[in-house]
């Protein structure tokens, strides 16, 4: 088993990856983390560790992996069809109607496209 | 209009035109397979072979050569892993994958049936256009052609890959040089510091093979190992047919994106090939083969690259804006014809036109024949280490620009842009808007001041076709300042990246000395610029003035951004992690590079081409090329002297025929006019 966390520097996708741990955590899986962002700024070495230690403790491992793929999007989507993960999970962020149709949307590419349950969160939820 | 295609393809018949276009075919195909030449450095060798033609002959080569450059630069990419082109190392990925698990032949098959596909495709969209165009094109006056110009080289500068301050300062310092040599509307002479042979400006092959060919050659030269895996090509070609015709709807929708690519200034073969490998990623369902030898992979970027340059012709021929480096050297080649695209050529012109279109698709056919035929012997070549190619390279391209005005000068030129043309690429500059710009410049003059005479005051600003092109200039620069400020504020992590290409590692002296430097000579040359054409006439004074003035704007801003990101590297702030701290390191470390191991390569190599320079204009061509080939070859190349002394015998032998065969004049030197 595994899930996909598709990680970018920002608050939804720190709240994926907080969602994504506490979902492998429960289902027993692995977790795979795939960085979205542009550049190269993935996680910091430090907070590798503590994930890596938070699901040693629940006797599972963590992976890191990139795609050659340029579109964030079809990187994760080939990823989780390459590596046949069981769930994405992605961090959502409101977008206008405009602004999808201008300058498209990932998050929603991964929601139509992916071939697995796919996960939403979003960084401001209600209490 | 069925008529004129028809004759044009009458024409085609002619004995001379045949063997033109196949030559040009063979040459194409030949300098599709080396890498870093593409399609702009087969028209700028080609070119100075064209100057005593006929212009349907010139036509016939330039265009053969141009329609199957992007076929053969596949070979290497999917043989080697070692893309001939910055298009091809597209099919690289999935073509690599493929060859490696042995169906090189698939892969190949592919490729070329695509690469045929798309050139047709092309071709006929380059025919469509014009019944399309004719009635806007004819619609024109200097207002919309003055506004067209200027849409080119704007275009060229925001849409090309890169900075787009880069972009426009690098546009901006194009047309400045455009307008060295005599003034189109005064006649008094500009930027030539009494220079008589200045007056003339400079001429266009020196420049195109200067920025993109020597500077090419400089950063390549350091390869001296060919490739010594063995090759295997393998079977299975009928198959790779079955297959290829499985997959035509990816074959035309790369192709009508190649088209458009190639529509937009600026965009060319290398984005567009990557745009249709997005496009083929994006509409398939299974995507776990990408990257790993799907045919899907190899079938859309392939048919894209070619049609790539017919796309391009569709504005250059029509608009009179080139749409990539290659046709803005063969709008050039068509401006000393006394051919002027746009209007005029779709009325006086049009069997020329066809003549392109028919050109096109019968190269493109041959050039997937040919290189199904030999491809054994293609493989072969791609072996040959880049430094041993270089020496003759040197000695074609230096011969190339002395053919345009027979004069020495331009040969220096060429190695001085050629050391600029290195730096530009190497510090993230694009160098298309800069030979856009260089060809545009005395164009937008002209019709600015045709616009300026025919109308009163800002009349023509009110053109409806004026508006419609002011509109087209401000919106992509609205979009990329849009686009800037979200990356700035952080709020561009959802937004698509389809469009755009994962980092490429073309310019390794980013953020560093060097690019300060960059920036440097670019304020230098445009506040030098201004000063001198203080001195001019009101009338020739304007147009280079309002360019120095934009162009100190931007290379201002630049420096800038250059001068802040070299203090930033340098203070670490307080409050760091450990992690970002090493990234800080790393980030500021090749700020420090001053002189790498390539930098130090590339100048070397332009000292070997000054010293060959420097003994043609001694000894004369001959006796320079007899003393430059060994020497390099066997310094800097570090060849087998066996090789040395052939490649040398053959290149003598070829160089003292050529001039019998060929309208071409080889340099005499000092000596020869003692003797």
């Amino acid at each position: 088993m595994t899930v996909l966390v598709a990680y970018a520097p920002a608050p939804e996708g720190r709240e994926a990856l907080t969602q994504g741990i506490a979902e492998a955590v429960l289902r027993k899986a692995d977790l795979l983390v795939v960085h979205v962002g542009r550049g190269h700024h993935g996680l910091e070495a430090k907070d590798l560790k503590d994930i890596e230690d938070r699901l040693q403790a629940a006797g599972q491992a963590l992976h890191l992996e990139s795609s050659v793929l340029a579109d964030p999007g079809d990187a994760v989507i080939q990823i989780a069809q390459d590596r046949n993960v069981d769930m994405i999970v992605i961090g959502l962020r409101h977008r206008s109607m405009v602004g999808k149709l201008i300058l498209g949307s990932t998050v929603q590419r991964i929601l139509l496209d992916a071939t697995c349950p796919v996960l939403a969160v979003r960084a401001d939820r209600l209490n | 209009m069925l008529d004129s295609a028809m004759a044009a393809l009458a024409s085609l018949a002619d004995p001379s035109l045949l063997i033109m276009l196949l030559i040009g075919t063979v040459a194409g195909l030949i300098m599709g397979l080396i890498p870093g030449l593409g399609g702009t450095g087969a028209v700028a060798i080609l070119l100075p072979i064209t100057f005593g033609m006929e212009p349907p002959q010139a036509l016939a080569l330039l265009i053969g050569a141009l329609a199957v450059v992007h076929t053969s630069d596949t070979v290497s990419a999917v043989l080697l892993g070692a893309p001939g082109s910055a298009s091809a190392s597209v099919t690289m990925l999935d073509g690599y994958s493929m060859a490696k698990k042995g169906q090189a032949a698939r892969a190949l098959t592919l490729a070329f049936l695509s690469s045929m596909a798309g050139g047709i495709i092309g071709a006929v969209g380059l025919t469509l256009a014009i019944p399309l165009a004719r009635p806007l094109v004819l619609s024109f006056a200097s207002p919309e052609l003055f506004m067209l110009t200027v849409l080119g080289v704007a275009l060229a500068a925001v849409l090309s890959r890169g900075n787009i301050i880069k972009g426009i300062s690098a546009g901006l310092l194009g047309l400045v040089l455009g307008m060295v040599g005599t003034s189109p509307t005064t006649a008094e002479e500009r930027f030539t510091f009494g220079s008589l042979f200045l007056g003339d400006g400079l001429s266009l092959v020196a420049v195109a093979l200067g920025i993109f060919g020597l500077a090419e050659i400089a950063s390549r030269a350091s390869q001296r190992r060919g490739q010594t895996e063995n090759i295997t090509v393998g079977g299975g070609w009928g198959k790779g047919i079955r297959e290829w015709l499985s997959h035509w709807t990816q074959v035309i929708r790369g192709a009508l994106i190649g088209i458009w690519a190639g529509v937009l200034p600026g965009v060319g073969a290398t984005a567009g090939t990557w745009l249709a490998y997005g496009q083929a990623v994006a509409t398939a369902k299974d995507k776990r083969q990408f990257g790993k030898g799907d045919p899907r992979g190899i079938v859309g970027p392939e048919s894209a690259n070619n049609s790539v340059e017919a796309g391009d012709l569709i504005p250059t021929l029509l608009f009179g804006i080139p749409g990539g480096v290659p046709s803005a050297m063969l709008l050039g080649m068509l401006l000393t014809y006394g051919i002027q695209p746009g209007p005029s050529i779709i009325t006086e012109h049009l069997d020329l036109m066809y003549l392109i279109v028919w050109s096109f698709a019968i190269a493109s056919i041959l050039g997937a024949l040919f290189c199904f035929l030999s491809v054994k012997q293609l493989a072969k070549l791609t072996k040959v280490p880049f430094a041993v190619l270089a020496a003759g390279l040197v000695a074609v391209m230096l011969l190339g620009s002395f053919q345009e005005g027979g004069q020495l000068g331009d040969l220096w030129v060429m190695i001085i842009l050629g050391v600029f043309g290195w730096l530009l690429k190497s510090t993230g500059f694009p160098r298309a808007p800069f030979l856009i710009g260089f060809v545009l410049a005395i164009p937008l003059e002209r019709y600015y001041f045709l616009t300026d005479s025919l109308y009163n005051g800002l009349d023509w600003m009110a053109r409806p076709g004026v508006l419609v092109f002011l509109a087209i200039l401000i919106l992509p620069i609205l979009w990329a300042f849009i686009k800037f400020i979200r990356a700035r504020r952080n709020t561009n992590l959802d937004d698509g990246h389809r469009d755009e290409r994962p980092e490429d590692d073309e310019s390794p002296l980013k953020d560093s000395t060097w690019s300060l430097a960059a920036a440097g000579i670019f304020a230098a040359a445009f506040a030098a610029a201004l000063i001198s054409s203080a001195s001019f006439s009101p009338e020739a004074r304007l147009v280079p003035q309002l360019v120095s003035i934009g162009g100190l704007v931007f290379s201002g801003i630049l420096l800038f951004i250059e001068i802040r990101t070299r203090l930033r590297g340098r203070t670490p702030k307080a409050g760091q992690t450990i992690a970002e701290e090493a990234e800080g390191i790393l980030a500021t470390q090749p700020a420090k590079a001053g002189w790498t191991l390539d930098a130090k390569f590339a100048f070397k190599t332009f000292l070997w081409m000054t010293g060959f320079l420097a003994l043609t204009a001694a000894f004369g061509y001959l006796i320079a090329v007899t003393i430059f080939i060994p020497a390099f070859l066997l310094i800097v190349a570090r060849a087998r002297l066996k090789t040395a002394v052939v490649y040398t015998a053959v290149l003598y032998v070829v160089l003292l025929a050529l001039p019998s065969l060929l309208p071409i004049d080889l340099p005499q030197g000092w000596l020869n006019t003692l003797v």
